[in-house]
């Protein structure tokens, strides 16, 4: 019974566009299914991906953190500067992270003591962090990086999995975990679903707040050394509008732009629907521009998906 | 305080602002020798002229509790599109090229729009995808080729040096004169127009205006139709001030229009804020950026972060002093409950 | 009373459905010009929808609706403003960013398109001045109290040269003051040959204001009668369709325990002042007052959610400082808000989950972990011990009547275990049935010994439970009256401020 009623939910519906994204690519390429390839794939978007989970917490809990891609970029900036300058390796990692906390704090110091909306804070951060990104590199690419930075970036370390996926992974049974189970995850749905009444029972909303827009700091300061390690080198422009994937990944999961509502698991699909079509779009010659205009696309799609999804649920209510 | 108590808040941000201006000017003309000179003002007047035009279009979105993301992108699209089809045809009329221009900004302004009020769409969500899609749209139209100047006809090239008057080297450019045009035309559409009012009763509380019978879809469509429409404009301006168009046209003015309206004064929760006071706030913020690189001599690259500051500071400012305001008008209500009782 | 003259609006055989309720049921009603007619029903007995329709919000599937004999279907509010059908809420629906003029005009059809300052000032004063009421014209609307609101929209109203006035709860958050204002404008408009269409669910002003009582039920029409011919019995029996033969049950001396709660002195700037009392186990203090008395104010202070300035209290002997929710909840405090839908309660959650939040710390495992069979058994006591009637545990809140609701609020802050309860209206918008559960329940906690703050605009509800009654006017105290004797009048003259304000 129970499993039927999640098989007709949104995730459900997702679900099926999911597995027909993976007929149409299998159709397309007998090398899409193996493995490598899929690991591959991941790998390649392994960043948005990290911070997708840290924005659906955001977005629940009806905030939004537009400075995600800007901090990634700061903080691999950072990185190449710093280690340009003559830093050592965990040390420029360490402050990197550092680095990350701070932008969360401010961002959340913002939001939650002067009550401003997250929206224009981050908006602001969302051009601040990435003014401070080309200060520290200007238009130069640096590449300084160690060799065994590299290697982390780039090859697998356990079995066929790199160490970003391995991350993802430890962070992916992190939220679920936290968000499903824990008390600080029912107070993000609180939240979101309505602050002042969070406040009224005694929840601290400032103090759950604070720690997610902190977290989403440390985590895209991650995603952001990450980066630079796939990649080798740094520049003033990495990340730059990855915002538009990441939210449009959350809100295609289901969860809804005004809070209070949606699951990891969505998100996960709805990860994996993006990741596919865009993999899809690669193997059909399809320019990364006129990639970036099907996300967009997809992105005002999801956001009517509160929409759609009650009506496909009165659909199903109806038939029953 | 009984001066205070006959001006609007609106005017009171707008006074606050001329009086900011003043001071960054005279704080810089201290700092910096020959500061205060016809270059500076033919140089801020000329790039404050686009980013106002832009910045009252974002005005009229805001008011109503949205926001327009995708400007920037209208303004790269137009200015190509209209540099592309003038470098085609040297002998289109002016004025056909601009009512192209803003046709096609409004066209992307209403696609926003119909999302926005028929399908019920966050318009932060909306204008975020459609500031990628337009940009795309650019992208694969352009073919990745540019506008260059040599095609353009001479006449466009021209306009930004045209002067309509000048006063030894102060010279007042036509397309200053358009954009002050564009401020009091839209400033009477605010004030004296009933759409105009609509769009801030629809901001201050949108369902007292559903209540009211307001056809809100409508107006809101019409806003987000104005703002494309002046994207489109100041696209057509960018044209004639840069000649060459390359696909990154355009590209952060989304952000600096949000940028001049918030300092402007318009609420960013909808409901109040000025046209003038948006044309202030896109004044001061290019006065500032202009005065800051030229004081500290730093690079261009710290333009962004200051920018970033400059919008937080304003906003946290603005949500102090309304909270102010809002406090001494519910004291002064409180004193005036108990005589209206007695009678 | 004037049923000589053609009535000015009828409608004839509304029905309304919505999915699964009925919400209107072949429902008949006829209002003539210059009467002022009450419609009363419980909760959900189809008021709004009645009133949705006859303001064009919502259309009826089936039925006819007449204005002056003409048969009229009204697509928008817009067009039943029009045909002269106007509306005023319990919420005023003002633009808080406009100023007064702005907020009468607006909706205006017929001024153009071009707003004229200088006449639209006034035209506003003129007819607020005709209305006998004292606003600024130019202030913004966001500074408006409520009542000054209700006199915008009431103006609105009139501006539009209405001939059928509905006001749908309009004095439920008004004082007595500003209501006996409200009357005397209703009168005026009556006078002017006005029908006014009057919701409420405070009986007393029904029979003060009422030419002739509509009562409704389920969605059906039930009666209607000139008010001579009805009584509160028979008005309350045909709303609740039984015999209610005592509304109140009689208030019974209790033991009074051991100081728990003692106030000194407590102020909040430009809020209240000077609130000292004690409070004993066991015992239940009533706070009454006029809206505007800054009572809900004081309760929101001993939570902490908006702390006092100035002053002490003491909890136990110990003296306390309250400057946030959590810690008033710790030191064994508890505020039940009267705003259930905004601040009460998380509508789209479980049961179990609303019940378990404000003490969720105590079902903790490691790292965090909810115990959910913890969970489930405190909401299934709960649930039996308040007989709180859902299907499940698992049901979502805002699927509840409002009567349950309430007692998933009762038993969220219950399950805190808190030895002083501050309760803000606690019966507001509950039926009545729901509303003598809640009083007797009340009484059982304090009997075990709570101490209870009971804040209530219903007069009488405060008189019958309270020992003794705490009466605030404007952010003051004006005194504190023992419960047995003291009467409506003796609590409304120091309400007031009428006697005693000297000493």
């Amino acid at each position: 019974m129970n499993v039927w009623k999640h098989l007709r939910s949104w995730e459900g519906f997702l679900g099926l566009v999911l597995l027909l994204t993976i007929a149409i690519n299998a159709f397309n390429s007998d090398a899409f299914l193996s493995i490598d390839n899929q690991i591959n794939l991941f790998s390649l978007s392994i960043e948005k991906v990290i911070i997708a989970l840290i924005m659906a917490f955001i977005i629940i809990n009806a905030e939004i953190d537009l400075s995600v891609a800007s901090m990634m970029g700061l903080s691999a900036c950072a990185l190449g500067w710093l280690v340009d300058s003559g830093v050592g390796m965990p040390m420029a990692l360490a402050l990197c992270l550092i680095i990350g906390m701070a932008g969360g704090l401010f961002n959340g110091f913002w939001i939650t003591f002067m009550k401003l909306p997250s929206l224009v804070v981050t908006l602001a951060m969302l051009i601040g962090f990435r003014g401070l990104a080309r200060v520290l590199v200007e238009d130069r690419s640096i590449r300084v990086f160690p060799k065994w930075f590299e290697d982390l970036g780039q090859h697998p370390i356990l079995g066929p999995f790199p160490l970003a996926v391995l991350i993802f992974f430890l962070l992916l049974l992190v939220a679920v975990g936290v968000l499903r189970f824990t008390g600080f995850g029912r107070y993000v749905y609180v939240i979101g679903i309505n602050q002042d009444m969070a406040r009224y029972s005694g929840i601290h909303v400032t103090r759950v707040k604070l720690i997610l827009f902190t977290a989403s700091g440390i985590i895209s300061a991650l995603a952001g050394i990450l980066f630079a390690a796939r990649l080798g080198s740094v520049r003033g422009d990495m990340g730059l509008g990855f915002e538009l994937d990441i939210i449009t990944m959350v809100l295609l999961g289901g969860v809804s732009i005004f809070g209070g509502s949606g699951s990891i698991f969505g998100v996960i699909l709805s990860i994996l629907i993006v990741l596919y079509l865009r993999n899809g779009m690669s193997l059909s010659n399809i320019t990364g521009h006129l990639q970036t205009g099907v996300i967009g696309m997809l992105l005002i799609f999801s956001a009517m998906v509160p929409n759609l999804k009650s009506y496909w649920e009165s659909l199903q209510a109806r038939s029953s | 305080m009984n001066a205070l108590q006959g001006l609007r808040p609106e005017k009171l941000r707008e006074l606050v602002l001329l009086l900011l201006i003043v001071a960054v000017l005279v704080f810089f003309s201290s700092m910096i020798e020959n500061y205060l000179n016809a270059r500076l003002f033919n140089r801020v007047s000329a790039s404050v002229a686009l980013m106002a035009v832009l910045a009252i279009g974002q005005t009229m979105v805001v008011l109503t509790r949205n926001i327009d993301l995708s400007v920037g992108s209208i303004v790269g699209f137009t200015a190509y599109f209209v540099g592309q089809q003038l470098s085609q045809n040297n002998e289109m009329h002016p004025v056909l090229a601009i009512v192209m221009a803003v046709g096609v900004g409004a066209l992307m302004g209403g696609i926003n729009g119909v999302l926005v009020a028929y399908c019920r769409i966050p318009s932060i969500i909306v204008t975020l995808g459609t500031m990628a899609l337009y940009r795309t749209l650019l992208v694969e139209y352009s073919d990745a080729q540019t506008v260059l100047t040599v095609n353009l006809p001479r006449w466009l090239l021209n306009l930004p040096s045209l002067n309509v008057f000048s006063i030894d080297r102060l010279h007042l450019r036509v397309m200053v004169l358009g954009m002050i045009a564009v401020v009091v035309l839209f400033q009477i559409l605010l004030r004296y127009t009933s759409f105009g009012r609509k769009l801030y009763a629809i901001g201050s509380n949108p369902e007292a205006a559903r209540m009211a019978g307001f056809a809100n879809q409508r107006i809101v469509l019409s806003a987000f139709l104005l703002c494309g429409a002046l994207a489109g404009l100041t696209g057509f301006m960018f044209l004639a001030r840069f000649g060459n168009i390359t696909v990154v046209a355009g590209i952060g003015f989304e952000l600096k229009s949000v940028a001049a309206v918030v300092v402007g004064g318009v609420n960013i929760f909808g409901g109040s804020g000025s046209v003038v006071g948006a044309f202030l706030g896109a004044a001061l913020i290019d006065l500032l950026e202009n005065s800051l690189i030229r004081w500290l001599q730093i690079s261009e690259f710290w333009r962004d972060a200051l920018l970033g500051l400059l919008i937080l500071t304003s906003v946290a400012t603005d949500s102090v002093i309304m909270k102010r305001f809002q406090g001494y008008w519910a004291r002064k209500q409180a004193q005036a409950v108990p005589e209206t009782q007695e009678r | 009373m004037n049923s000589t003259v053609p009535p000015i609006l009828e409608v004839q055989g509304l029905s309304k459905r919505f999915d699964m309720t009925q919400a209107l049921r072949d429902v008949s009603l006829q209002l003539h010009p210059g009467e002022i007619h009450a419609l009363v029903g419980e909760n959900g007995a189809g008021k709004s929808t009645l009133i949705k329709i006859l303001t064009g919000i919502q259309g009826a599937d089936e039925g006819e609706m007449r204005l002056a004999g003409n048969p009229v279907r009204l697509a928008n509010s817009q067009e039943a403003q029009a045909q002269g059908v106007a509306a005023i809420y319990q919420e005023p629906m003002v633009f808080p960013d406009l100023d007064v003029a702005e907020n009468i005009f607006i909706s205006h059809r017929n001024r153009g398109a071009w707003v004229r300052w200088g006449k639209m000032y006034e035209d506003a004063e003129k007819i607020l001045s005709d209305l006998g009421m004292n606003l600024d014209v130019r202030a913004p609307a966001s500074g408006l109290t409520l009542a000054s609101q209700q006199a915008v929209e009431i103006a609105k109203a009139i501006s539009l040269n209405v001939k059928v006035l509905i006001m749908d709860e309009p004095t439920a958050s008004l004082s007595n003051h500003e209501v006996e204002q409200l009357f005397k404008v209703a009168r005026k408009l009556q006078q002017e040959n006005v029908a006014v269409l009057f919701i409420s669910h405070r009986l007393d002003e029904v029979f003060e204001i009422a030419d002739r009582i509509t009562v409704l039920r389920d969605g059906q029409h039930i009666s209607t009668r000139p008010v001579a011919e009805v009584t509160r019995e028979s008005l309350i029996q045909e709303m609740v369709g039984r015999e209610v033969d005592q509304f109140y049950a009689s208030r019974q001396a209790r033991q009074r325990g051991k100081r728990l709660l003692s106030v000194r002195n407590l102020g909040r700037e430009a809020t209240f002042s000077g609130i000292q009392f004690d409070l004993h186990e066991g015992e239940v203090l009533g706070f009454a007052g006029l809206v505007g008395s800054r009572r809900t104010d004081v309760g929101l202070a001993l939570f902490g959610i908006q702390p006092a300035d100035s002053g002490t209290i003491e909890l136990e002997g110990q003296t306390v400082t309250l400057t946030n929710p959590r810690i008033a909840q710790k030191l064994g405090l508890a505020y039940m808000t009267e705003d259930r839908r905004k601040l009460g309660l998380a509508m789209p959650l479980s049961i179990t989950s609303n019940i378990t939040l404000p003490a969720l710390g105590r079902y903790l495992a490691g790292l965090g972990f909810i115990r959910t069979d913890q969970e489930r058994q405190t909401a299934e006591e709960y649930k039996s011990r308040l007989q709180i009637k859902a299907p499940t545990l698992a049901h979502e809140v805002g699927k509840l009547s409002g009567g349950n609701q309430q007692k998933v609020m009762f038993s969220k802050w219950l399950n805190t275990q808190p030895k002083v309860f501050i309760l803000d209206e606690p019966t507001r918008g509950i039926d009545v049935g729901a509303k003598a559960e809640v009083h007797a329940m009340v009484r059982e906690l304090a009997e075990q010994g709570m101490a209870i703050l009971c804040i209530s605009s219903d007069l009488p509800e405060v008189l019958a439970m309270s020992d003794r009654i705490l009466v605030m006017r404007e952010g003051r105290q004006m005194g504190i009256v023992d419960g047995a004797t003291a009467t409506q009048e003796s609590v409304m003259s120091l309400a007031m401020g009428e006697s005693r304000e000297a000493a």
